[in-house]
């Protein structure tokens, strides 16, 4: 097997129809994606990465061909703080990543070579007050949105370098912990509480729907740490957070969220896949592919989803269905990308510093 | 230390795991770059996180005190055979192992001296083995190159070759019939480790190998017959069959003329590769035939000494001519016959001589105190120049000495090693068991086996990417474990969301909710002061804290815009929605919901007038000035607001009690006024006054109605 460094080995396991490369890092991995590939021999991984044992964060990229899989260091650039969110852009090759001393960073890279060059950022004065906590790219590329524990929410013009506006603060009366784009004009943020608010930047001082999880029965509050919005779908938005609890909530339907799992929240108490937090949601294309094909009544229903959780489970979710369970892990794994080319292929991040690399097949 | 009394004497003697602090020279760390120049006024140094040194300068610059901080990290004094990230991914890997291992032992208290019990802490020795490198080689190339004798491999560690030998020797009980041929393996595995400081035979052979490149003729060189006489000594058959097969002799020019040399040489390379071996197996590309029982190898050792002295009185030697040829060979027998003097010459420490006493004098040897006199007198022969950390633990083993083998684990491989080794000294060894178990009371009432965890976890606990998996370890300590999970979770740093997250996680796990709740107390206030007001009120809501709660409620309330006119209250919807739906966790912030629901109600009577609209909005004022959580700076804003209420034209909206109450808290308020601490609010002067109208004109209104 093929190795990145002088002492890391990469160990694979095939499971069913399920090929899995785990690779020892070395370093804490904050965030990863992959990045757009141009062809499917070679592609590139995003890692941000924090050396613990020099208190050094960088943002990494790393070439990985499938065939051999093995991985090799592209480029490395450091970071002035640890990475909080990282997010690329389907349409160009940009990058953002936003950082814990709260600024923004935005980089171009080099499909072909998979080098990254900074092209500027946001510095942390007056943008946000501590650590930004979520950012997106829009789907053009054309704008960034950043919200943090502060209760501010930015809007990062990338055409205009540098500068930013600031579409609302809620002088910390509400902390935003992620934010994603669900139209040109608008994104959907989740905050403390299990709330998420809906905002069009054409009905400006505030947000234009606020969700009411008023859920039967529940005790449990809890944090949204990820949202995801189909492209297909732009009125469901898909959220992720404590105690398991992954719900859809409809625009239309502002009242009742399709809860998909958790404990102790709607009516579904205990069958929970995942009791702990759930750290990323994501739309899952290729589960869809296969199984939506035999079921005629998909309009209404949530499409299937995958989750990463603290308790070490990568797993595909689906609405009145078992889940998958894609990986299990004695430690958390904390964030997971599927390619949006190849969504057959998974990246995730172990908390025991090692990422791995799923193929399904 | 935990769980030890200081006042129990001298420290010395509670040094359960021995320091060797007198050994070991003082080590400078140069602070460079600090960019003070002397005289320093102040110099201070404290622990950080870990084993790092945190140390403040301060400099006086004509009353401007200016100062740098600098951490120092003291990095590991044994020169490293593992690096830091290294050391942490088999901290990692062995948490699972353990984990299910003790996960076991509770299940089933009853079988640990069962006869398969030994099988699971095998596939526990197994995994945790697997982590600390690979000892098997890569396959093999398919066109191996003829002169490369010694197979390349990964360099071991000598924390892998502790952790096989207590394997072979605690715990897997198959191998019981046949250890000098495991410790045969084990010493063909790790024989490079002790090459650092003394001469070994795999130094010997390593640097035999480099020149074998160039020489042309191997067998007129003394060191061909040295290389292999010692390989051959300690069993590595396949080495001396293949640099055998390098003797001058096979050459194709040469075979004619040197037929009968050849024959000589291909008939011990034959002997050797036929040596008869008391194990139940070798390895495809080792060489002598196994035998399982006692009676079946005996006989064949017998037949194969008989070749061996036959092939020693041969006529043969008489016609060979090449000399070096025949004396080497002849040597070569000898130490298959087992020829004391000669083992002891061609071996160079003791674990070698051991090892080729044990193949060609005594392999009969069986049980420890037989084992242990043999290795008395091996190392007899040959004294221990440089004792090396393995030799020390070997030594432990075969006394039989728990305490000896615990120590060296200690002193040499550090707390991980001494924390997962007890599993295998306890395996099936009743003695072992009582041992470590006993709780000693000049340890604080903890046993030996949590002593040690207690100090592994302390160490995890250090790091900041592994002190999560001290709980591990912590949690499997009966005495005082849970205690100082407790201090390790308080200890953690609130203001880090996830740090806050993973600890409140741990508490669920294990059942510690005071704890969680604790720590949500403690984020909620260090938010509060930070000014993230949500993610105060969150926590504290979570926390259940009524207490705080209503006590920033108070803070919060003057933020509050108090007229209904106010756009600033837009912010607030946000906060109000995570309050949610119920009351009993909102405490005194509950008061902002129902100001939330009479103003929207208010709203709407400013914008259509329906009296329905305007009755629900009443009531939603009584409620809020009903309820004692309602702010007294809120009352007369609240009732300046309603003033379009108080004078509804079609009819009263609020009766004769109602009214009354109003009154009550316009009364109260005036009263109020009179104490110390009052606020008075920015209403205009005569708003008072027109409530007080209001209110009697509405109050004449409701007498009349009823």
């Amino acid at each position: 097997m093929a190795v990145t460094t002088t002492t890391t080995t990469t160990t694979t396991t095939t499971t069913g129809p399920l090929q899995i490369h785990k690779v020892p890092q070395d370093t804490y991995i904050d965030a990863l994606r992959w990045l757009p590939h141009l062809s499917t021999f070679t592609r590139h991984i995003l890692l941000a990465a924090y050396d613990s044992d020099t208190s050094t964060p960088s943002l990494k990229s790393l070439t990985f061909s499938p065939s051999s899989s093995s991985l090799t260091l592209q480029s490395s650039l450091s970071t002035p703080s640890r990475i909080t969110s990282l997010k690329t852009c389907p349409s160009k090759p940009l990058i953002a990543a936003s950082t814990f001393s709260g600024s923004l960073l935005i980089y171009a890279s080099d499909l072909v070579t998979g080098s990254l060059k900074l092209e500027f950022s946001v510095p942390e004065k007056g943008f946000h007050l501590g650590a930004v906590s979520g950012i997106d790219l829009s789907e053009n590329g054309s704008d960034c949105v950043s919200v943090g524990e502060d209760g501010r929410v930015n809007l990062v013009s990338l055409s205009d370098m540098g500068g930013f506006r600031r579409v609302f603060d809620s002088n910390g009366l509400v902390s935003y912990s992620a934010v994603k784009w669900a139209s040109p004009v608008e994104f959907v943020t989740g905050a403390f509480g299990f709330g998420l608010h809906w905002w069009d930047q054409r009905k400006p001082g505030g947000p234009a729907a606020l969700f009411k999880g008023n859920w039967t029965g529940g005790t449990a509050s809890g944090i949204v740490h990820s949202i995801d919005i189909h492209p297909s779908r732009k009125h469901v938005c898909l959220a992720g957070g404590s105690s398991g609890a992954v719900f859809a909530w409809d625009i239309r339907r502002p009242q009742q969220p399709v809860i998909l799992s958790g404990v102790g929240i709607g009516d579904n108490p205990t069958n929970s896949l995942v009791e702990s937090d759930i750290w990323e949601v994501q739309y899952d294309n290729y589960t869809n592919s296969s199984r939506m094909s035999n079921s005629s009544s998909s309009s209404s229903r949530i499409l299937p989803a995958m989750i990463c959780s603290e308790d070490g489970i990568l797993a595909v979710i689906e609405q009145g269905e078992e889940p998958i369970e894609l990986l299990v892990e004695p430690c958390a794994i904390n964030s997971f990308d599927i390619d949006r080319q190849n969504p057959s292929d998974v990246l995730c991040s172990l908390e025991w510093e090692s990422i791995a690399i799923l193929t399904r097949q | 230390m935990p769980g030890v009394t200081s006042d129990s004497g001298e420290l010395n003697s509670l040094s359960v795991v021995p320091h060797s602090s007198d050994t070991q020279s003082p080590i400078v760390y140069p602070l460079r770059n600090h960019g003070l120049s002397p005289p320093l006024i102040r110099l201070s140094i404290s622990w950080a996180r870990g084993n790092t040194l945190r140390v403040s300068f301060l400099q006086s610059e004509e009353h401007n005190v200016v100062g740098k901080v600098v951490e120092v990290k003291l990095t590991n004094t044994d020169g490293g055979e593992i690096t830091d990230a290294q050391r942490r991914r088999i901290e990692y890997g062995s948490v699972a192992p353990f984990a299910l291992l003790q996960s076991h032992k509770n299940s089933s208290i009853t079988s640990l001296y069962d006869k398969d019990w030994w099988e699971r802490v095998m596939e526990y020795s197994k995994e945790i083995s697997s982590l600390l490198g690979d000892s098997k080689s890569s396959a093999a190339p398919i066109i191996g190159d003829p002169k490369a004798v010694l197979r390349k491999m990964e360099e071991p560690t000598s924390l892998r070759a502790a952790w096989e030998l207590l394997e072979i020797f605690y715990v897997d009980k198959h191998c019981q019939t046949w250890i000098p041929e495991r410790l045969l393996d084990w010493l063909a595995d790790f024989d490079c480790l002790f090459s650092g400081n003394q001469p070994t035979v795999h130094a010997k052979l390593v640097a035999f190998q480099e020149e074998l490149v160039t020489i042309q003729a191997v067998e007129n060189d003394p060191e061909y017959w040295q290389a292999m006489s010692s390989a051959l000594a300690v069993g590595w058959l396949d080495v001396v069959v293949k640099l055998l097969r390098l003797h001058g002799s096979y050459l194709f020019d040469q075979l004619g003329s040197r037929e009968i040399e050849n024959g000589l040489v291909e008939a011990v390379a034959l002997l050797i590769s036929q040596m008869p071996r008391m194990r139940p197996y070798l390895l495809a590309e080792k060489l002598g035939e196994s035998y399982q029982t006692k009676p079946e190898f005996m006989k064949a050792w017998e037949k194969w000494r008989a070749q061996i002295t036959k092939l020693d009185c041969s006529a043969f030697w008489l016609q060979c001519d090449h000399q070096k040829t025949r004396d080497g060979l002849k040597n070569m027998l000898q130490i298959m016959l087992g020829n004391a003097s000669i083992l002891s010459n061609v071996t160079y420490h003791w674990i070698e001589l051991y090892i080729s006493h044990f193949l060609y004098i005594r392999p009969f040897t069986v049980g420890l105190e037989s084992m242990y006199t043999l290795a008395q007198k091996c190392m007899n022969l040959k004294p221990i120049l440089y004792r090396h950390k393995l030799m020390g633990l070997i030594i432990g083993i075969l006394e039989e000495n728990t305490e000896v083998v615990l120590a060296e684990c200690s002193r040499s491989f550090g707390p991980w090693m001494t924390t997962h080794a007890i599993e295998l000294l306890t395996a099936g060894s009743i003695q072992a068991e009582t041992l470590l178990h006993e709780q000693q009371s000049k340890l604080g009432g903890i046993c030996i086996e949590e002593l040690h965890r207690l100090v592994y976890a302390q160490i995890l606990s250090s790091h900041a990417l592994t002190w999560n998996i001290a709980a591990i370890y912590l949690t499997s300590c009966m005495k005082q474990g849970l205690g100082l999970l407790e201090n390790l979770l308080y200890k953690q740093p609130v203001q880090h969301h996830q740090v806050l997250l993973k600890s409140i996680e741990i508490c669920r796990l294990n059942g510690l909710d005071f704890v969680s709740c604790n720590m949500m107390k403690i984020a909620g206030v260090h938010y509060w002061k930070h000014g993230k007001k949500g993610s105060a009120v969150f926590w504290l809501q979570q926390a259940r804290d009524e207490l705080r709660l209503n006590r920033i409620a108070k803070h919060l309330f003057d933020f509050v815009g108090k007229s209904i006119s106010d756009e600033g209250f837009k912010q607030w919807e946000g906060m109000i929605e995570l309050l949610g739906t119920e009351s009993k966790t909102a405490g005194g912030l509950e008061f902002l919901k129902k100001y939330r629901d009479f103003r929207r109600s208010l709203q709407q009577v400013h914008e259509g007038i329906t009296t329905e609209a305007a009755q629900k909005a009443a009531e939603a004022l009584i409620s809020l000035m009903r309820n004692p959580s309602t702010p007294q700076q809120f009352w007369l804003p609240l009732l300046h607001d309603s003033l379009k209420l108080l004078n509804w034209k079609e009819r009263p909206l609020i009766n004769v009690s109602q009214t009354n109450i109003l009154l009550n808290k316009l009364q109260d308020l005036s009263l109020a006024r009179l104490r110390p601490g009052f606020v008075e609010t920015d209403l205009p002067p005569e708003a008072l006054k027109s409530i007080r109208l209001a209110l009697a004109t509405n109050l004449g209104r409701a007498i009349l109605n009823e």
